[in-house]
């Protein structure tokens, strides 16, 4: 059968957000779609809109503050779609780890596809982040992937499916999940 | 028949003119900038994404919106009356603005009423131009205005006002406060996504389409001059994009509906005693 | 015969509802509303020629004493409720009319000429007044007033259709000056229902403004008994001299002071405290339309430069009045404000005077009453049923009641998009205008208001419709019951906006594709609505940043200063005084 698939590959869009991030790796981020790297090339737009966006980065090390908003906005994702996380915080915590008011690491929230390390990482590396990440794109199917923590299964009701409640407050049913 | 395969193919025209822009722009900027399909593999990319609604009236509204300009665009191939043409973009553009107000969305709030500013701004300017044709040619027929000879000395600054157009309509630097994609996430078409915003992402080439349509029409009958013509706007319009920085959006109605209706006023007396 | 029939009988009908209980009322109504429609109906379709009907003498005796019976009645409402300016504006009226009675013009006509205007105009009045009256059944049962007072606000509805239908019948300007004065009675009347303070301030507002378009008709006798001979319409447009042309713009006057017209728009604007019948019968069928039927009339006679500095004028207002309307926020307000715009535009077409802009004058005349009439039912039904009056409260409306949403969407939609109506009519006149350009480079100002006001009457109803449609989807929805003496009328003018795109069609205002096309996406989006639901698809919030705080919207305003306001004013006054200078020189 004719397979729409390969095309994910060839216009990845990109969600890019900072869950607490000191900028290094945000810097690099715009720096590949700056002249000098060009990720336009292979079809990347930046769109900053998560209900158009393929491919998520992330940078920082996911402090208290900026949870919810990092579960909302990947269940606002639609799939498939797939989770990059950008730097040595992201990936463990980094320098952070440990501290008081950090998370370490996205993937205690979200399934993430792709680690790339460094502090800060290059834009080489993230360029070769974002292509390793559209061939597990390719392979995706569009069932509904669902983050770890703070989620309420989505309601079905009358055949719709309502995503609208499905990522929740901190606080509001957080210690069941 | 070949005026059935134009309006078939009219989205697929605006997409390659696109795709053709983004290269023109990566390069202008000393990139190498994505394929020329690369609109063709987003909207293939599109149709297979998981699709997501805020409302059925949201959704429904942005595909009518899509439509309404294709019958525009066939209407214009057909050379219909140049002023019902011009209307019926006006409820095209209407029934995206009621898909950006029919979800309680900020952005999408922001973007419907940038938008219906910006109607304000160019409406009078397309409407003067539709009536500059009328006193040339004795009709308001776009076939008509096809087989007499350019016009373009006569209209000289009703085509500068429409330059100023063109910017607005295109979603273009200085005038690209509408959509503003760093500040306001698309306005309008923010709430769309998948299917859904993959007819407005295909409405986006119908305006191309539309735009360069009307402009042809300064060249009449002279296909050569057309072509040259479409070009040098083209080029002028990604250079002016490329080089300047976005406006707010009451200076844009105050540039376009001062400096744009002075140009028309002044062209609709200058022929009515010439 | 008929147009006599149309005349007495709204009497008769009235003597008969006055003294009657709900139910028979009721039946009664229906029934006179339906013969009357059908009256106008076949006298429009056997209509062929202008039907001339001479008076006894005796009448005339009879007007002159209704005249100053009236005119009395005015001053001494002045005197009680002591407002000088309708006891002054009554004074002079009778010091002129006497004047008026002194002078005997020689050239005599007959005093009812019905014409191919008449017979439309009358189709206008009673079957759009007639269902407004239906509305209107229901609508004062709900208001606080003793039987009687219910009953005789029927009647007196009654009584204005035929001050209506003689008022478009008459072909002399003695007789029009009295009809004239009694449809400003009737307004001050049932401004003034409610007996509260506001209302009968904006009465007698509307008392003294009005009184003022009397001043300048009798102004017009006088000088065209002296300069013509002749208190006939029709003589004096025959025997008009281009070099003469006060009369003709004196009465242009009184149509721009009827017209609620800038700078005389307060009247119309304070009938809003009216019971919304009133306000739909004054804005939509009645009333307000004596203007474009009085510059129709006038039209053959304009020329030059009265027709230039008329058309600037009117399609001014119609620009300047669609701005004002984008700074409010009371729903029959921003109704009464795009009236104003609309009739002004009306009576700019009337003026250019060819037969294309004639032609679009008409077509607007009826379009806009039913367009009006649908929109002001809609109003009552969100007073009377949901207890709203502010644009910025209709939020989500959609929830509530899809019904009148519907309604408030093809009432806008007729007023602004093809294939309705009015849209028409707006286009025909962009293209009388571009015609009219060559000959005279004024015309492209009064081509760039037209645009540019089109363009804000536009985003005016359009602003209001996104606020009906802005749903919130968690919102319960809330049933309410709406009576079928409010839907059905509102459906009979939906209908008849359809048989309007079918009559346009048969008229060739447009071509097939042109009428059809934008009726295929227009209804398409409703079955759309009721059909697709996209079970597939997921519902998600909207994008907020991934914010999860509540968020309320509230509807945008423009900003109107005050300076701005008072320059449209002065504007407007300048432009009139500019015309009746102009005229003298």
């Amino acid at each position: 059968m004719f397979s729409l698939n390969k095309y994910r590959k060839k216009s990845p869009w990109i969600l890019h957000y900072n869950a607490g991030s000191c900028n290094g790796c945000d810097i690099e981020i715009l720096a590949c779609l700056s002249p000098k790297y060009d990720l336009e090339r292979f079809g990347v737009i930046n769109t900053g809109n998560p209900k158009q966006s393929d491919i998520f980065l992330v940078t920082g090390p996911v402090t208290f503050r900026s949870r919810e908003r990092l579960i909302e906005l990947y269940t606002q994702m639609p799939e498939p779609k797939v989770v990059v996380a950008v730097g040595s915080c992201t990936c463990t915590g980094g320098v952070f780890r440990d501290m008081y008011n950090v998370e370490d690491g996205i993937d205690i929230y979200i399934p993430v596809d792709v680690y790339i390390p460094g502090c800060a990482a290059s834009p080489e590396l993230i360029i070769d982040g974002v292509v390793q990440a559209l061939d597990i794109l390719e392979k995706k199917t569009k069932e509904m992937e669902i983050p770890f923590k703070l989620f309420k299964e989505a309601t079905t009701k009358k055949g719709i499916t309502s995503r609208r409640e499905s990522a929740l407050k901190i606080g509001e049913n957080d210690e069941k999940n | 028949m070949i005026e059935m395969l134009l309006i078939f193919l009219a989205p697929i025209i605006g997409g390659f003119v696109y795709g053709f822009e983004r290269i023109v722009r990566a390069r202008m900027q000393n990139r190498q900038g994505p394929p020329l399909l690369q609109p063709f593999y987003d909207m293939l990319k599109l149709i297979d994404k998981q699709a997501f609604i805020v409302n059925p009236y949201h959704s429904i509204l942005g595909i009518m919106h899509f439509f309404t300009l294709w019958v525009v665009v066939a209407f214009i191939i057909l050379g219909q009356n140049l002023l019902y043409v011009i209307f019926l973009h006006l409820l095209s553009t209407i029934f995206l603005i009621l898909a950006g107000f029919s979800v309680k969305s900020i952005y999408s709030h922001i973007g419907s009423n940038r938008e219906l500013l910006a109607m304000i701004a160019y409406e009078p300017i397309l409407i003067m131009l539709a009536v500059a044709f009328f006193m040339i040619n004795g009709s308001f027929d776009i076939s008509a205005i096809r087989e007499n000879p350019s016009s373009i000395f006569p209209l000289i600054l009703l085509f500068l006002a429409f330059l100023m157009v063109i910017p607005i309509k295109l979603k273009k630097s200085p005038f690209d406060a509408t959509e503003a994609h760093q500040e306001i996430v698309g306005g309008v078409e923010v709430e769309f996504s998948g299917v859904f915003f993959e007819f407005l992402y295909m409405a986006k080439w119908l305006e191309y389409f539309f735009v360069y349509s009307l402009l042809v029409l300064f060249a009449g009958n002279n296909l050569i001059f057309a072509i040259v013509l479409a070009l040098f706007t083209f080029l002028v319009v990604n250079l002016v994009d490329n080089a300047t920085a976005r406006i707010k959006m009451n200076h844009l109605i105050k540039i376009v509906v001062t400096i744009g209706l002075t140009l028309g006023m002044l062209n609709l007396i200058g022929l009515a005693y010439v | 015969m008929t147009q006599i029939l149309l005349i007495l009988a709204p009497i008769f009908f009235a003597l008969i509802v006055l003294g009657t209980n709900v139910s028979v009322r009721n039946i009664f109504t229906i029934v006179f509303v339906t013969l009357l429609a059908v009256v106008s109906l076949m006298n429009f379709i056997s209509f062929d020629i202008p039907i001339e009907i001479s008076t006894p003498h005796y009448f005339h005796s009879i007007f002159v004493f209704l005249d100053f019976l009236l005119l009395m009645y005015f001053f001494w409402q002045g005197v009680v409720k002591k407002n000088s300016y309708v006891s002054l504006f009554a004074l002079i009226q009778i010091i002129l009319y006497a004047v008026v009675l002194i002078l005997t013009p020689s050239l005599m006509s007959s005093d009812i000429l019905v014409d191919k205007v008449s017979s439309i105009m009358y189709l206008v009045i009673n079957i759009i007044g007639g269902i407004i009256i239906i509305y209107a059944l229901k609508y004062i049962e709900s208001e606080d007033f003793t039987r009687f007072k219910k009953n005789a606000f029927i009647a007196l509805l009654f009584l204005f259709l035929s001050v209506m239908n003689f008022i478009v019948s008459t072909n002399n300007i003695e007789v029009f000056f009295l009809l004239f004065e009694l449809t400003t009675l009737f307004s001050y009347i049932l401004i003034a229902y409610r007996k509260d303070e506001t209302s009968l301030l904006n009465a007698l507002q509307a008392l003294w403004m009005n009184q003022i378009g009397g001043v300048a008709i009798l102004l017009a006798l006088i000088v065209s008994i002296t300069q013509y001979e002749t208190v006939y319409f029709d003589i004096l447009i025959k025997n008009i001299d281009t070099a003469y042309l006060l009369p003709i713009v004196l009465l242009v006057i009184a149509a721009f002071v009827k017209g609620a017209s800038i700078p005389f728009d307060k009247w119309l604007l304070g009938a809003m405290v009216a019971p919304t019948p009133v306000s739909a019968i004054l804005h939509s069928a009645t009333m307000v339309k004596i203007a474009p039927y009085l510059m129709l009339k006038l039209a053959p006679a304009m020329s030059g430069f009265v027709s230039v500095t008329v058309t600037l004028i009117g399609t001014f207002v119609f620009f300047t009045a669609s701005l004002l309307a984008l700074s409010k926020d009371y729903f029959k307000e921003i109704l009464g404000l795009s009236t104003i715009a609309l009739l002004a535009l009306m009576m700019s077409l009337a003026a250019v005077g060819t037969p294309e802009a004639i032609e679009a004058c008409l077509v607007l005349i009826v379009f806009h009453a039913i367009s009006k009439a649908l929109l002001f039912f809609q109003a009552g039904i969100l007073e009377k049923s949901f207890h709203l009056k502010y644009v910025n409260d209709i939020n989500g409306l959609i929830n509530h009641s899809p019904l009148v949403v519907f309604f408030i969407l093809i009432g806008f939609a007729s007023l602004t998009l093809p294939p309705f109506g009015v849209f028409i009519a707006k286009f025909m006149a962009i293209e009388s205008l571009s015609n009219e350009i060559v000959k005279n480079p004024l015309y492209a100002f009064a081509l760039v208001f037209i645009a540019l006001g089109s363009v804000f009457l536009t985003l005016l109803y359009f602003k209001v419709v996104t606020k009906l449609f802005a749903k919130d989807v968690d919102a319960k929805a809330r049933h309410v019951e709406i009576s079928a003496y409010y839907t059905v009328p509102s459906a009979i003018l939906v209908i008849f906006l359809v048989l309007g795109i079918y009559i346009s069609f048969d008229l060739n205002l447009l071509s097939g594709a042109e009428i059809i096309v934008p009726v295929i996406l227009i209804a398409v989006v409703p079955l759309l609505f009721a059909t697709l639901l996209f079970k597939n698809a997921h519902r998600v919030k909207e994008y907020n940043c991934g914010e999860k705080d509540e968020i309320k919207l509230s509807m945008y305003y423009f900003h109107m200063p005050k300076y701005i306001q008072k320059a449209i004013i002065i504007t407007a006054i300048l432009g009139m005084w500019i015309l009746v200078i102009g005229v003298l020189i």
